[in-house]
């Protein structure tokens, strides 16, 4: 994840724009936002060499009831790590108005969707970025540790649809 | 924990009922605002909001927030929260200088010795006066011209069509959209059509949709993911006609739906051929053509639509495209190239796709039922071949029993919302352009600008060159009447600057005036002298029908920049200082809303009802429409037993009401015709006036030319005023796009993120004034000879996208995207019977310029086809 932070810093500002600038020069407001990157505890996903190409592994982080992917794309992604840099994970709700994407992943074009609700696509190779459709938040990206052959899950980049502030 | 959520309204926080500010479903919002001082505990009721449904604002000078929201108490358009992309980031839309919004004008500014300078209002009005009485006294009204948005709101179209047609009373003025003040799809008003004439509850009721030079999936999201996907009949049938699979045409596929990959222009043909598969086995809707199709001496005693000396006259009693039944089956019937072979190799189309799509449409069930079907075309359709695709469409969906009752209805989809109540004056008249004969058609305001004849144009909200067909040829022309004259303005003293202004027109030149929110690259930035700051959405009250004819009042709850002001406050002051101050004499806003009722009346968006009805309660038309909420009123507004009721669909009629005023509005029970049936028009994919056109602006094969069309995409409205400067969407990139078939790029030698050149090196443009006295004389091929065609060059850059889903031969652009004028390879000659550009016909080869930098970018936009399911 060597390369992570100047992706992180891009990453806020396409999540965030100017906000943070303005809201620090707002006096009185009592929470300022925050960075997107939220860290949670790690939890274990998978063995690298038992992941299959273009197949997901679902599970819910980091609360029950928040389901997200992993899979190994097989090209290049955004975020991506392992040896190819190609195994991502995101969350598995629509970022429009909370449709479950469970059953949509097409990953031999590395997108999530079309969310049964409204058809919205993201682009996994993109840190989850809107490719059509009417969300306005890209997917949030789960932040992935490789420890040893161990995949990890240890935080969350982006607002999950419906979440507060401790994705309770 | 990091708080990734906005804020929260505490109880008590200030409410206000809107509509979305973008695209015509205009989609039920609610604001919340509170100050950013205050405390309270948070209101458990506000929906979830996400970070680009929040803001802060400036309101009466103090910090607020601001949520903005569907409307969760909205019982139409998109009840529980539906929202598309364009209205889920309205708050960022706000005036807010800690980020790019705060490019908004705030000041009016002059041009002096090529810079813009702030001025006082005071100063920019005495200027404008000036200027326009001299225009007026010495080259008369035609020199002044008004290029304006037909949509951005009641109060704004009527303070600057009454500027136009009633003050100044001149013939010179254009809509956004269209070179003349003409209307849109022709071949339904000649129909007796009211474009907007079905609810969106239709659009949900049908069992069968056909989707006509539009996916609604894109740009009119909610329509598709709220009526279309679901509605009554969830389960219907899609059928597409467009050259590109989007998503939403992918879905309708894959629910059983056809997807038929039109080229452009030829949708005629496509309409007729299925028309003639539908008559040729007798699957028409024999009992509602029999008592509602007009019969020929129906036609011929109510020439037409009218008994004026009008475009619609001409066209629906001269016999090329009048018709009744027996005529257009014989017309259906007896030419070739509706044959299905013929219209297969013209159109595109394969034949069994035709078959398969007439007898979705119309083919009765065994129990002799017919499947409910409706038809939506848009601008896929009517920009390519206006008057012959509309008017077929208007037919195929005639035959199919369409046009006036629930669930079977035929429109538009829309663009825009419905915003314009013209004010009377008609000027028309005035027009020194005739079509063949003596009949009077609308000015070309591009051709008379290109020709010089302009002196003085006020713009409003629209970037014009970009907008229009010949991109770079009208540019040109606006270049070489303002900036390239040897007079400008040199300081800021009123008298002096429109001294100069004066001297420029003396020389052949032209005063170019901009109304808009932002600078506008090239119109405002480079050419206008003088540019003055309107406030917008949220900043002022205003009022609009939606795509339903749903009228709202959309509620002010924020301060506008600077001194930015409303464009009807603008149109006063101006009309004040010419001596004009007795006609523009509001108080406010909701004195021009009252104002403008009266001639809303026997139209589709007739609320004088609602005007009638604050009177009696002793109210404003804007506080009695307030408290209908955004929910607001279908209109025609019409009043029985002491009650207001809406009116869901035109033309059907059962829409009978105890109603004293009912004989005021004949679109609520009739069709819009003399007779009151709608008329079958006959559409000649031979007719000269399209067919040489068509000839001349085919790509050509031995230039390695592709048909360059263009659209909508959800993620860029419009030019891309709000969304370049919105932090999700800017921070994309958002980049022009040409989608293109795999193959066509591989011949190409272009690969997905390559940065391509568009190039039409023959970019036909019309100018003089042709004179016509036989109707051929304004066909292309006698207008060539004539020498009123002239041949420029027009060009854009894109970014390329390859995407299965696009036919081959055809490339498509994002509309009207700054950074490429997609209407830069468009031809800039109007349809001879309508004055209407063909904006989707462009053509070029296209050239790779290299890799952009989007290719490496993983954390910029998707380079992914729209269709992937």
């Amino acid at each position: 994840m060597a390369d992570e932070p100047a992706c992180l810093a891009r990453r806020e500002f396409l999540l965030t724009g100017g906000k943070l600038v303005l809201l620090a020069s707002v006096a009185g407001l009592p929470t300022p936002l925050l960075a997107q990157r939220a860290e949670f505890g790690a939890q274990r996903l998978s063995r690298l060499d038992e992941l299959t190409l273009g197949k997901g592994l679902w599970f819910d982080y980091p609360r029950p009831g928040l389901a997200n992917v992993l899979v190994k794309l097989g090209v290049p992604a955004g975020g991506g790590i392992g040896p190819e840099r190609d195994i991502v994970a995101f969350s598995a709700r629509c970022t429009h108005l909370g449709g479950d994407l469970g059953g949509s992943l097409q990953a031999a074009q590395q997108v999530l969707g079309p969310c049964p609700r409204h058809l919205t696509t993201f682009d996994l190779t993109r840190h989850g970025v809107v490719i059509t459709g009417h969300a306005t938040q890209s997917l949030p990206q789960v932040v992935l540790d490789l420890r040893g052959s161990e995949l990890f899950a240890v935080g969350m980049m982006g607002l999950v649809f419906g979440a507060g502030a401790t994705y309770g | 924990m990091a708080e990734l959520a906005p804020p929260r309204p505490p109880k008590g926080a200030d409410q206000f009922t809107t509509a979305c500010d973008y695209c015509v479903v205009g989609c039920a919002y609610r604001v919340w605002r509170w100050p950013v001082k205050a405390g309270g505990a948070p209101d458990d009721t506000v929906p979830w909001a996400n970070p680009a449904q929040h803001n802060l604002i400036s309101w009466r000078g103090e910090a607020h927030h601001v949520l903005v929201l569907p409307d969760p108490e909205a019982h139409a358009v998109n009840p529980g929260g539906n929202h598309s992309m364009r209205g889920g980031t309205l708050a960022q839309k706000c005036h807010n200088p800690t980020n790019r919004t705060r490019e908004r004008l705030g000041t009016p500014l002059l041009r002096v010795a090529g810079q813009l300078v702030p001025v006082s209002w005071d100063a920019a009005i005495e200027i404008m006066a000036r200027v326009s009485q001299h225009v007026l006294k010495h080259h008369g009204e035609h020199a002044w011209g008004i290029k304006a948005y037909s949509y951005q709101y009641f109060e704004n179209t009527y303070a600057i069509t009454k500027l136009a047609f009633d003050a100044v009373g001149t013939p010179a003025f254009a809509p956004h959209d269209k070179c003349a003040n003409t209307n849109d799809a022709a071949g339904l008003d000649d129909a007796g059509l009211e474009a907007f004439a079905p609810s969106y509850e239709d659009w949900g009721a049908c069992e069968v949709l056909f989707c006509s030079g539009t996916d609604p999936f894109e740009t009119k999201s909610t329509l598709f993911t709220q009526w279309i996907m679901h509605g009554a009949r969830p389960d219907k049938t899609l059928i597409f006609a467009t050259p590109h699979r989007t998503m939403g045409v992918a879905w309708g596929e894959r629910a059983g739906g056809l997807w038929l990959p039109v080229l452009p222009g030829t949708d005629t043909l496509l309409h007729n051929a299925i028309a003639r598969i539908i008559v040729e086995r007798g699957w028409q809707d024999q009992a509602f053509i029999d008592r509602w199709i007009a019969q020929r001496w129906e036609v011929d005693q109510g020439l037409g639509r009218g008994t004026r000396n009008t475009p619609w006259q001409w066209r629906t009693t001269w016999g090329t495209f009048q018709s009744d039944w027996a005529d257009y089956r014989a017309f259906v019937l007896g030419r070739d190239e509706h044959r299905l072979a013929d219209a297969a190799r013209l159109t595109g189309v394969p034949a069994e796709k035709m078959l398969r799509a007439a007898q979705l449409l119309a083919a009765p069930r065994a129990d002799g039922s017919r499947p409910k079907a409706s038809f939506m075309l848009e601008k896929g359709n009517y920009w390519s071949n206006n008057y012959l695709n509309s008017a077929s469409f208007a037919a195929l969906g005639l035959i199919c029993g369409a046009g006036n009752r629930a669930g079977q209805v035929i429109g538009r989809g829309g663009g825009h919302q419905r915003g314009m109540v013209s004010a009377p004056g008609h000027p028309g008249w005035l027009s020194p352009e005739k079509y063949s004969g003596r009949r009077k058609k609308p000015l070309n305001l591009d051709r008379w600008l290109i020709d010089g004849k302009l002196r003085f144009a006020w713009v409003f909200g629209t970037t014009w060159i970009g907008a229009m067909a010949a991109s770079k040829e009208l540019e040109r022309a606006i270049a070489r009447h303002t900036v390239d004259q040897r007079e400008q303005v040199g300081d800021t003293d009123p008298a002096a600057a429109a001294a100069a202004l004066i001297a420029r027109i003396e020389a052949g030149g032209l005063m170019l005036v901009d109304s808009d929110i932002y600078p506008v690259a090239p119109l405002n930035t480079r050419y206008a002298d003088l540019v003055l700051p309107a406030a917008t959405w949220g900043e002022a009250d205003f009022t609009r029908c939606n795509g339903e004819r749903r009228l709202r009042l959309y509620q002010a709850f924020a301060d506008a920049p600077g001194e930015a002001k409303p464009d009807w406050w603008a149109v006063q002051a101006f009309a004040r200082r010419m001596g004009w101050g007795e006609r523009f004499a509001w108080t406010s806003a909701s004195a021009v809303f009252e104002e403008a009722a009266r001639h809303s009346r026997g139209g589709a968006y007739d609320y004088h009802e609602l005007v009638q009805e604050a009177r009696r309660q002793g109210t404003t038309g804007h506080a009695l429409l307030a408290r209908m909420g955004s929910d607001g009123i279908q209109t025609p507004v019409r009043r029985a037993h002491g009650r207001l009721f809406g009116t869901p669909r035109l033309h059907d009629p059962d829409n009978a009401l105890a109603d004293a005023n009912a004989w005021r509005n004949k679109l609520i029970q009739a069709f819009n015709t003399h007779s009151g049936k709608a008329v079958l028009l006959k559409s000649p994919w031979n007719f000269p006036g399209w067919s040489e056109f068509y000839e001349a602006a085919k790509p050509r094969p031995e230039k390695n030319e592709l048909w360059i069309t263009n659209g909508r995409v959800n993620e860029n409205w419009q030019s891309g005023f709000d969304d370049l400067r919105k932090p999700y969407t800017a921070a994309r990139g958002l980049p022009q796009m040409l989608f293109m078939n795999p193959e066509d790029a591989a011949a190409r030698g272009i690969a997905s993120g390559d940065r391509v050149r568009v190039v039409n090196d023959t970019v036909y443009v019309l100018t003089g004034m042709p004179v016509g006295v036989e109707s051929t004389d304004q066909h292309f091929k006698a207008l060539l000879a004539a020498g009123h065609i002239k041949v420029t060059q027009g060009d854009f850059e894109a970014v390329a996208i390859l995407d299965p889903g696009m036919r081959q031969g055809v490339a498509k652009a994002g509309f009207n995207h700054p950074a490429g004028p997609a209407n830069a390879v468009c031809h800039a000659v109007p349809d001879p019977l309508t004055n209407n550009y063909r904006y989707k016909l462009g053509r070029g080869r296209v050239e790779r310029l290299g890799v952009s930098e989007f290719v490496e970018d993983l954390q910029g936009v998707s380079l992914k086809a729209r269709g992937l399911i």
